[in-house]
C-alpha cells in the first residue's frame, strides 16, 4: 500500500463492498419472504386456498425495491443499510392490507379496488427514490435554494383551496384533482418545508440563538428575532383555516418549532410555540364548526348525537370495536372484520392492521417506525456538516410526528385528521413524499460515513 | 384450513415480524456501545509531505513567518479563526474528521493539508476536484505559505495570521 498514491488507494479501498449494503440485502430478502406469508396468509383465510394472484402483488414492489439496493449500491455505497427495508416492509404491509379489504369487497360484490393501484404506485415511489439518490447525491446542492423551496411548499399548501382543482374529502381540503388525478401536495410540501428551515435555521442561529436580554433565568429573543416564529404560527393557522385540517397544520408547526429548538438550543422557542398552538387549536375549535366537530368526536366518541352525526364518530368507534376485537395476537390476517370500518385502506389502515395482527402486531408496526426515526437521529447526529444534520433531524422528526397524530388519532388519544399512515395507507402523493425522505436520509447518511468508513 | 393450521400461522406471522425486529438490534447494539474505526487512509498515504521528506521536495527556506492562527475570510465560516499551536498539520476539506471543515459543494472531503516544516507553512493540495488556489493561482506542487498570502478553497478564503 505504501506505494500507492493517494489518488489510486481511494478508489481501491471504496470498492470494498461496507457491511451496510450487504446486511441490507439479506434484510430485503427477509422482508419479501414477509410479504410473501402476509399474502399466503390471506388467501388461506379469506378463500381457503392459495392462487398465483399473490404473484401479482408480491413481485413487483420487491423488484423494484432490489433496484433501489442496486441503485444505493452504485452511488452512495455507504449509506444506511436499515432504512430500505424498513421502509419497504411497512409499504408491503400496506399492500397486504388493502388486498386484503378488495378480497372482502370482492366478496360484497363491491368496486372500489384499491390494491392494484398501490402496488404500480409503490413501484412509481422506490424507482422515484431511487431517481432522487441519483440526482441528489451531495446532500448540499439542497441549501443552494432554501427560499425557493420555502416559496414552492407555500404554494403547494394553498393549492388545495384553488378554485377549479382543489378538493375537499371528509370536511377537509387537503386534495387537488386533475381530470382522474388526485394528489395531496401537503405531502411534498413537508419535504420542501425542512429544506427551507434547514438552510434559512443555519444561516439565521447566531442572531436567534444568542441575542436577547435575560428575564427570570431565561433569554428572551429580540422582538425582530421573534418574526419568523410568529410569520410561522400565522401560516400555520392559515392552513388550519384553509384546509380545514388541524393534523397538517400541527405537523408543519411542529416540525418548526423542532427545528428552530435544535439549531438554537433554547427551550423559549418550544415554550411560547406550545402555548401559541394550543391557544390557536381552542380559538379554532370554538369559531369553526368542522374542528369543533372532531373535537366533540374525539372527547365523547361514544356519545349517541357524535355517533350519528354525518363525518361524527362513527368511523372512529368502529375502528376501536375493531382493535377490541383484535386483542393481544390479532385475529389474523385475512380472518377479521376490518371492510367494516369506513376508509379502512387509508385513514383507518392502523385500525384495520390493529385488528387482524393485534396488540403484539401493532407494536411491531410501531417498533419499525420508531426504528426509521432513530436511524434517521442516528443520521442527524454523527453529520458533521449543520445543514445536513438539521435536514436529517427535520424529516425523521416530520414521520415520526406523522405517525404520532395518525396512530393518536385513530386509537382515540387525539382529535382525528386527515394526515395519512406514512407507507401504509392507500395514497400515491404520501409514498411518493415518504419514499423521497427515505432516499434523502440515505444519501445523508452516506455522506456522513464516507469519511468515517475510509 | 383447519383451525389449528391457521391459528398456528396467525401466531407465527406476529412472531415473524419480532424476530425480523429483534434481529436488527445486533445493528443498534454497535451503535451504542461503538464500532472501531480504524483510519487506513490516515495512516498509510496522509502523511505524503512531512517535515523529514520537505528538503527532497525543493521547498526552500524563507524568512521566518510563525503564524498562529488561520482566519476564515469569507465562505460559511467567515470570521472564524482556527488556532495553529501545537499542529504539525492541518487536513482541510469537506469530511466531517479534517481539522478545517468546509461545507461547500465545491471542496473535495480530503481537498489540502497545511504542513509544518520547520519554521514554516506548506500548502498541499491532495489532488482535489476543484484544487487549491494561493493568491490567484492554482496550486500544483507544495507552497509555502508568506505573510499575507490568501488561500481560497470553493468559495472559503483564508490566510494564515501570526
Amino acid at each position: 500500500m505504501s506505494n500507492v498514491s493517494l489518488t489510486q488507494a481511494i478508489p481501491m479501498l471504496l470498492k470494498a463492498v461496507p457491511r451496510s449494503r450487504n446486511f441490507e440485502a439479506v434484510l430485503l430478502f427477509w422482508v419479501a419472504g414477509i410479504h410473501a406469508f402476509a399474502l399466503a396468509q390471506i388467501q388461506l383465510a379469506v378463500s381457503q386456498r392459495m392462487s398465483w394472484d399473490m404473484l401479482y402483488y408480491w413481485a413487483p414492489p420487491t423488484i423494484s425495491a432490489w433496484i433501489l439496493h442496486y441503485v444505493l449500491r452504485k452511488y452512495v455505497l455507504n449509506a444506511d443499510g436499515l432504512l430500505l427495508p424498513l421502509a419497504f416492509l411497512l409499504n408491503g404491509l400496506g399492500i397486504a392490507m388493502i388486498y386484503r379489504l378488495d378480497l372482502a369487497e370482492i366478496t360484497r360484490g363491491g368496486e372500489d379496488l384499491f390494491a392494484e393501484r398501490q402496488v404500480w404506485l409503490s413501484c412509481f415511489a422506490m424507482l422515484m427514490a431511487a431517481i432522487v439518490v441519483r440526482l441528489v447525491r451531495n446532500p448540499l446542492v439542497l441549501r443552494r435554494f432554501p427560499y425557493l423551496a420555502g416559496a414552492a411548499a407555500v404554494v403547494l399548501l394553498l393549492l388545495p383551496a384553488a378554485p377549479v382543482i382543489g378538493r375537499t374529502f371528509n370536511g377537509a381540503t387537503l386534495w387537488i384533482a386533475i381530470g382522474d388525478l388526485s394528489f395531496q401536495p401537503g405531502e411534498i410540501a413537508k419535504i420542501l418545508l425542512a429544506i427551507f428551515f434547514a438552510g434559512y435555521l443555519v444561516s439565521r442561529k447566531g442572531p436567534l440563538s444568542e441575542i436577547g436580554s435575560r428575564v427570570l433565568g431565561m433569554r428572551i429573543p429580540r422582538a425582530k428575532d421573534l418574526g419568523p416564529i410568529l410569520l410561522f404560527w400565522v401560516a400555520s393557522m392559515a392552513v388550519l383555516v384553509i384546509q380545514r385540517d388541524l393534523g397538517t397544520s400541527i405537523l408543519y408547526f411542529g416540525l418548526f418549532l423542532v427545528m428552530i429548538y435544535t439549531a438554537t438550543g433554547r427551550g423559549f422557542y418550544v415554550g411560547i410555540g406550545l402555548v401559541m398552538m394550543v391557544t390557536g387549536a381552542l380559538v379554532a375549535s370554538r369559531l369553526f364548526g368542522y374542528v369543533g366537530a372532531r373535537f366533540d368526536s374525539w372527547l365523547a366518541p361514544f356519545a349517541t348525537e357524535n355517533y350519528t352525526a354525518p363525518g361524527g364518530s362513527y368511523q372512529l368507534v368502529q375502528g376501536l370495536f375493531g382493535m377490541a376485537h383484535g386483542d393481544v395476537i390479532g385475529a389474523g390476517l385475512g380472518s377479521g372484520f376490518p371492510q367494516l370500518i369506513p376508509l379502512a385502506e387509508s385513514d383507518f389502515i392502523f385500525a384495520a392492521l390493529g385488528e387482524e395482527l393485534g396488540l403484539a402486531g401493532i407494536f411491531a408496526i410501531l417498533a419499525i417506525y420508531l426504528l426509521i426515526v432513530y436511524r434517521g437521529l442516528r443520521i442527524a447526529n454523527t453529520h458533521q456538516d449543520d445543514f445536513s444534520k438539521l435536514l436529517a433531524l427535520g424529516f425523521s422528526f416530520v414521520l415520526g410526528l406523522q405517525v404520532f397524530i395518525v396512530a393518536g388519532g385513530v386509537m382515540g388519544l387525539l382529535p382525528l385528521t386527515g394526515l395519512t399512515t406514512p407507507f401504509l395507507a392507500a395514497g400515491g402523493s404520501a409514498l411518493l413524499a415518504n419514499w423521497s425522505i427515505i432516499a434523502l436520509l440515505l444519501v445523508l447518511s452516506d455522506s456522513s460515513l464516507r469519511r468515517v468508513k475510509e | 384450513m383447519s383451525e389449528l393450521a391457521l391459528f398456528l400461522i396467525r401466531i407465527g406471522f406476529v412472531a415473524v415480524l419480532w424476530v425480523f425486529i429483534l434481529s436488527l438490534l445486533s445493528v443498534i447494539r454497535a451503535d451504542l456501545y461503538g464500532r472501531r474505526v480504524i483510519s487506513r487512509i490516515a495512516k498509510q498515504n496522509a502523511p505524503m509531505l512531512t517535515a523529514g521528506s520537505a528538503a527532497s521536495l525543493g521547498i526552500e527556506d524563507g524568512d521566518s513567518f510563525d503564524p498562529t492562527e488561520i482566519a476564515v475570510l469569507t465562505g460559511r465560516t467567515a470570521g472564524t479563526n482556527i488556532p495553529l499551536e501545537n499542529k504539525k498539520e492541518v487536513l482541510i476539506g469537506r469530511a466531517p474528521s479534517s481539522d478545517m471543515v468546509i461545507s461547500d459543494e465545491f471542496a473535495s472531503s480530503m481537498h489540502a493539508k497545511l504542513v509544518h516544516v520547520g519554521p514554516d507553512w506548506v500548502l498541499q493540495d491532495l489532488n482535489s476536484t476543484n484544487g487549491t488556489n494561493l493568491d490567484g493561482k492554482k496550486i500544483t506542487t507544495p507552497v509555502t505559505i508568506r505573510p499575507g498570502m490568501t488561500i481560497r478553497i470553493g468559495t472559503t478564503t483564508f490566510e494564515l495570521r501570526s
